[in-house]
């Protein structure tokens, strides 16, 4: 069901030995991904797919009400399908066939169970969570996504995805985060306090956008070949980058049924590079509004976070433009695209006062 | 002497209940003439008399006493359980006499309902007997008043026949619909406990399923919540961060 790895830590005893104790959970709550980094040491991710079986006969052959991610996907055909976020925000208007608010909710809230399910919390301990979401989120999508989130743990908070990031890093002074994720790029500028919206940037063009060019580039590149947008979502992460190509991106694609071989570099790579010049713009307005003094502080302290983050080649390229319209920049990527917003958030539950969480459960 | 009185009350008492009653006519019947009366009291007495006597003679002083007390134990125990018995076999008489009297009413109330259905039946029956004939001799009546031949007689004759037939066979088949539909209804709703029996199972056997693959879960590293320590780097300005990050998520969760 997740789809990548997770670990113990060093004093964690499964299923014995303490008989209570305070769990931290960071949630990175994203469109295409889910995170959680737990103070007991388990790391999970999850695609953030809900589906929900159609009818009797699927639900009989699951033997589950509910499946998540990869297992959801895997088996779409007999199930409803939800991805509940969209811009890391609940999906409204994008409703499957008969879907309602309601069923979206739902879905959301089963995420945000399944995520804390993963981070395997005792029944004897209290689960303290602190929640990544989009730095523009609204205020209605905040309430519903604290209503989903206290049906699984004691006490939650919600904080910007970007500030998570950079607490996770400890970057909170002279530093410019960009998150990009499958909904929205955000830019986040830290100077040592909480940021404000003048600090934030949030641009639509992010992973989704740059599989449905993917797609359209595909269809003039690979005449007659059929392929659906989860392939497409499979070959950009398996291929993407910038620059150079590291490997030739060959896929097999079916031609009338019949496997075909096609070479997708080039497309990918064009693909790819639509990110950089709105990225670019985005830095030159955060530094281009910051204290003078500071300004080359900033533009060297670019850090780059979130999925898109691991399209090869990207830094330099963002470094490239930086220096050709801004006159230089340093861009640096995070360890872990996958686990920085869980883990700065995971941080963040971890330094935040008791009676703070108390106040709030 | 309370004790012997008390005995020999009840061996008047015993001698009493151990006698038959008869009456003058009676005996005389059997041709008695003549009877000798004993009274109660020389016999309680003779009793007494005798028992002291056998044991004077046969036992010491002190056995005397002791043995008879467990005589006169033992003879009251006697005389108890034989008051017993008699009370139960009473008791049972009474039992079996009150279940015949209620056997004998439920097969007299069983014969009345037998009866009735049967008289039921018959007038039912009558009834049909009677309109039938009397619609027959309607026809015949008819047809001989309007002077037809047999044939068309017989063909009348038949059409009435056939239609009180035919209302017979609908009847009969609405009967055997209800019943027929009576029976699916009964089935549809053991279909839909079925289904939801098995909807639940199917339920248990999830929550069992996600209960298995969460297990005890892992314990967190840290037993108490933590919080930023004094003497972290940057705690003045974290603790600031902190604190804002509650506020906002104060005025969201709580209004305040």
């Amino acid at each position: 069901m997740t789809s990548t790895t997770s670990s113990s830590g060093p004093q964690s005893k499964p299923g014995g030995g303490k008989d209570h104790g305070v769990l931290y959970i960071g949630m990175d709550l994203g469109t295409s991904r889910t995170s959680v980094a737990a103070s007991n040491g388990v790391r999970e991710s999850v695609l953030s797919v809900v589906g929900y079986p159609k009818d009797v006969v699927s639900k009989k052959l699951l033997k589950k009400d509910v499946v998540f991610g990869k297992e959801a996907l895997e088996k779409r055909l007999s199930q409803r399908m939800h991805r509940p976020l969209a811009k890391g925000v609940f999906k409204y208007n994008e409703l499957p066939d008969g879907a309602d608010r309601g069923e979206i909710e739902t879905a959301a809230r089963d995420l945000i169970g399944e995520a804390i399910r993963m981070a395997q919390p005792r029944k004897d301990e209290l689960v303290y969570a602190v929640i990544g979401v989009p730095a523009q989120a609204s205020i209605h999508n905040k309430e519903a996504i604290l209503g989903a989130a206290r049906a699984s743990v004691d006490s939650v908070m919600l904080c910007s995805e970007p500030f998570a990031v950079a607490y996770g890093l400890d970057m909170l002074e002279d530093a410019l985060i960009i998150d990009i994720g499958a909904g929205t790029t955000d830019l986040c500028r830290m100077h040592g306090t909480m940021p404000e919206e003048a600090d934030q940037v949030t641009l639509s063009i992010a992973g989704d956008h740059v599989d449905e060019r993917l797609a359209t580039l595909m269809k003039a590149a690979c005449p007659g070949a059929a392929f659906s947008n989860q392939m497409v979502k499979e070959i950009k992460e398996r291929y993407s980058h910038l620059g150079d190509a590291p490997e030739r991106a060959l896929v097999s694609l079916p031609v009338d049924g019949r496997p075909t071989e096609f070479d997708v570099t080039d497309v990918v790579k064009q693909a790819c590079s639509m990110l950089v010049q709105p990225i670019v713009d985005g830095l030159r307005r955060l530094i281009g509004t910051f204290d003078p003094e500071f300004q080359h502080k900033l533009r060297n302290r670019v850090v780059l976070a979130g999925g898109g983050s691991m399209i090869r080649g990207l830094d330099t390229a963002i470094e490239g433009m930086m220096r050709r319209e801004m006159g230089g920049g340093r861009v640096v990527h995070v360890d872990e695209p996958v686990y920085g917003g869980a883990n700065g958030a995971l941080k963040i539950a971890h330094d935040m006062p008791a009676e703070y969480w108390a106040q709030l459960r | 002497m309370p004790a012997v009185a008390g005995i020999k009350k009840n061996l008047a008492d015993a001698v009493r209940k151990l006698a038959t009653k008869t009456s003058v006519d009676q005996l005389r019947k059997q041709g008695v003439k003549q009877v000798n009366v004993v009274g109660l009291d020389r016999i309680v007495s003779f009793v007494e008399e005798a028992v002291h006597r056998t044991l004077r003679d046969r036992l010491l002083v002190g056995e005397r006493a002791a043995i008879a007390d467990a005589t006169r134990e033992e003879f009251m125990r006697l005389l108890r359980s034989n008051e017993e018995l008699r009370a139960r076999q009473e008791r049972d008489a009474e039992e079996v006499n009150a279940l015949r009297l209620e056997m004998q009413r439920l097969n007299q109330e069983l014969a009345e309902r037998i009866e009735a259905a049967h008289a039921e039946e018959r007038s039912t029956w009558e009834s049909e007997d009677e309109r039938i004939a009397t619609t027959v001799r309607t026809v015949v009546s008819a047809a001989l008043r309007e002077g037809r031949d047999a044939a068309s007689l017989e063909r009348r004759v038949l059409e009435v026949v056939m239609g009180l037939v035919g209302e017979e066979r609908r009847t009969t088949l609405e009967a055997k619909a209800a019943a027929r539909d009576n029976e699916v209804e009964l089935l549809q709703r053991r279909i839909q406990k079925l289904a939801g029996s098995l909807e639940d199972a199917e339920q248990k056997i999830g929550e069992l399923a996600r209960t298995k693959d969460g297990g005890d879960g892992i314990s967190s590293i840290y037993r108490e919540v933590q919080g930023l320590a004094d003497g972290e780097d940057d705690f003045a300005r974290r603790q600031s961060l902190m604190a804002e990050i509650f506020a906002q998520n104060l005025k969201l969760q709580k209004g305040g």
